[in-house]
């Protein structure tokens, strides 16, 4: 199977790019969605093939080429962005029906969304399996472009202006990221080093050593610095909230259940690749720095009645939070706590955001003020929103539960009490903010003056709430299975 | 690179700041990015790739990129100044600090010149700057382009250059970004009538 690598790291993204091209081309509507379902379908078969190729290596080394590094962290966020870009394009028809004004002319709204869609996904695949931290910046940069259009597609005031907010504040934490990568490059250029592949992973990190320790602080410093901005972590995560709830429902998945994990990839692999020049302390202290501050940024905002996506953007917040405390602890077990909870935050997030298109179509005001009594009005859209709450407040048995306890666990096995006793309190807060929205908004009567309409079009609902579902109690037993994996031991002593 | 020269790039970055029209501030940019074009065709020295990237730079950021914000601007006439909430004194003094803390606390980068590395270092913070102290979209842009040019004045200094992939890479990324939030202004001006943020806010929690 290793042999068909070099040509799925190539096709993976093309076809998404191929496809992008091809809805442009499309004459109706009709005949984009088609077009648009034959890609997702098979971007996503590709993608989970090479995904699995790279689960099925387990604990063994990474598959590098000349442009690419293909490991267990691949893998993982291959097979995110897989799930989450295909459901995202299954849901987007349904979006696009009855989703009224768009940027564009009606005629060409539909083949301009597809095209950024797809390009977007394709940018995404390409992060993981890139071996090259110049390259991924590159193409970091290039999601930005077509993201956000996708953020400002109705062309309404707000949209506009989280999409206009978006664009400015991201690139301007990815030119600090690029200060970073050149203060690297002016060191790999002292010792000999001008090509390209000075900034292979692999050929920083076993250069770490060699490379001057101030200035591959500084670079280390502006890289996390300049990512931060992206993967939207406090105190740079100013446009999370605006451009997560104003973006189309798909496209809203897409950003927070695919994008910010990608983006932590590169963070982390900036870790693992600078931590011998850097140290471990220092490396450990940025990201404990930023999962914490934003896991404590993210609690009075859950504890508000907020519009059901921008519940769901702080709540994103907040997980991406833990994430970066997983990996700034680092041990196995906060290692394998990482694993689940990108997986599941991944599922549990884009069903909310799905849960959000029949809930629109509910209440037309929900856009704007916190849901009530969803569950009088619409059982079906009701338990999507039940399940995706309480899987990302981490009830039991949310594969999130697993990830967060394994993640505290890791963080006391590391020897960071204190810290890990603050992170306790803030998922505690964090828990009661969202089971809080859940029963208020979801589970909670239902306003006397709002009466129930009947129920159309929720055969997809039921279809992605029994599927993504099933893949968090899935994802629960198989999160059991991982802890003392050779896959988790490999991806905790770093591949690079 | 010349000293003097990185000086005028830096003084035209903080010229963007102060000044009212934005007419004269797609002008400054475009002599900023000539002037760093000149600069980095003088390293190519008699390397034909280096001076073929250079020259393609130039092209972009001098000529081609400034035209599409002159029609923009054309495209979207503000109907009244949009009123800055300092004074250009208070905004050049405020960036005039960024720029001098850049020079006073930034370590050694590792370049072996300590000009060009502060210069650089200070038109990222500048740009920085005029995105926070300007409100108009269009002087938002010209940030992210001034920011663009700090980037590139010290990759050009890198001791034998970056991989030609990294320039192109980045300068197709730019040219992207500046066509996407050219679309943005449009698009807002259609809206709302005017290109001031301030008139835009209303995402609050």
């Amino acid at each position: 199977m290793t042999d068909l690598v070099p040509v799925l790291v190539v096709l993976v993204p093309a076809i998404p790019v191929v496809g992008a091209g091809l809805a442009l081309l499309a004459r109706t509507a009709r005949q984009a969605d088609r077009l648009a379902m034959a890609t997702a379908v098979v971007t996503a078969v590709a993608a989970l093939f090479l995904a699995c190729t790279a689960f099925a290596r387990g604990g063994r080394a990474a598959l590098q080429g000349r442009w690419y590094l293909v490991d267990g962290a691949s893998g993982l966020l291959l097979a995110v962005i897989a799930v989450v870009g295909l459901c995202s394009a299954l849901v987007s028809p349904s979006y696009l029906r009855t989703s009224g004004r768009s940027w564009t002319t009606a005629a060409r709204s539909r083949s301009l969304y597809y095209a950024a869609l797809f390009v977007f996904w394709a940018a995404l695949l390409a992060v993981p399996v890139a071996g090259n931290l110049a390259v991924v910046w590159l193409i970091v940069e290039a999601t930005t472009a077509a993201s956000a259009l996708l953020v400002a597609f109705t062309g309404r005031r707000r949209a506009l202006d989280a999409g206009w907010k978006y664009l400015v504040l991201t690139t301007l934490g990815l030119s600090v990221a690029l200060l970073g990568i050149i203060v690297l490059a002016i060191g790999q250029a002292n010792a000999g080093h001008h090509d390209l592949h000075a900034l292979d992973w692999h050929t920083l990190r076993h250069a770490a050593h060699t490379l001057p320790k101030n200035p591959t602080l500084i670079a280390f410093v502006l890289l996390l610095a300049g990512l931060a901005a992206k993967i939207g972590w406090a105190p740079v995560h100013n446009w999370l909230p605006d451009a997560h709830s104003e973006a189309p429902a798909p496209i809203s998945a897409m950003l927070s259940a695919a994008l910010l994990p990608t983006v932590l990839l590169i963070a982390w692999r900036v870790k693992q690749t600078l931590e011998p020049s850097v140290g471990v302390a220092t490396t450990r202290a940025v990201f404990i720095a930023f999962g914490l501050t934003s896991m404590l940024v993210a609690i009075p905002f859950l504890w508000q009645p907020l519009p059901w996506k921008r519940l769901l953007a702080y709540s994103s917040l907040e997980h991406m939070g833990v994430i970066a405390l997983g990996i700034g602890f680092g041990t196995p077990l906060a290692i394998a706590g990482v694993v689940i909870h990108v997986a599941g935050h991944a599922l549990a997030k884009a069903l909310g955001f799905y849960a959000a298109l029949p809930l629109l179509r509910i209440d037309s005001d929900a856009g704007r003020r916190a849901p009530t009594g969803v569950a009088g009005e619409s059982p079906t859209t009701a338990a999507a929103m039940g399940i995706s709450l309480a899987a990302l407040a981490g009830l039991p048995p949310s594969p999130l539960f697993l990830s967060e306890l394994l993640i505290v666990l890791g963080g006391v096995a590391a020897g960071q009490v204190v810290v890990t006793a603050v992170a306790v309190l803030a998922l505690a807060l964090g828990f009661l903010g969202l089971l809080h929205a859940l029963i208020e908004g979801v589970i909670g009567e239902k306003p006397a003056h709002r009466r129930r309409r009947p129920e159309r079009g929720q055969r997809s609902t039921v279809a992605l709430t029994a599927i993504l579902g099933t893949g968090l109690l899935a994802l629960f037993a198989a999160g059991v299975l991982l802890v003392n994996s050779s896959f988790v031991e490999t991806l905790t002593r770093g591949t690079l | 690179m010349n000293q003097a020269l990185v000086t005028v790039i830096l003084l035209l970055g903080l010229a963007v700041i102060v000044v009212r029209r934005r007419s004269v501030a797609i002008g400054l940019i475009a002599a900023q990015s000539l002037a760093l074009g000149i600069g980095a065709l003088g390293l190519a020295g008699g390397r034909s790739g280096d001076y073929l990237v250079a020259s393609l730079v130039l092209l972009t950021k001098a000529v081609v990129l400034p035209v599409l914000l002159y029609a923009l601007i054309r495209r979207t006439p503000e109907p009244r100044l949009v009123v800055a909430a300092n004074g250009p004194l208070v905004r050049l003094a405020g960036a005039g600090a960024v720029a001098l803390c850049a020079g006073l606390l930034m370590p050694p980068l590792g370049l072996g010149n300590s000009h060009t590395e502060h210069a650089a270092v200070a038109l990222v913070l500048i740009g920085i700057a005029i995105v926070v102290a300007r409100r108009p979209l269009l002087f938002q842009l010209l940030g992210l382009i001034v920011a663009e040019n700090g980037l590139a004045l010290l990759a050009v200094s890198v001791p034998g250059g970056l991989s030609y992939v990294v320039e192109i890479g980045a300068l197709f990324d730019l040219a992207m970004i500046v066509t996407v939030a050219a679309a943005f202004v449009h698009r807002i001006h259609v809206e709302l009538g005017t290109g001031d943020t301030e008139r835009l806010g209303g995402l609050r929690d």
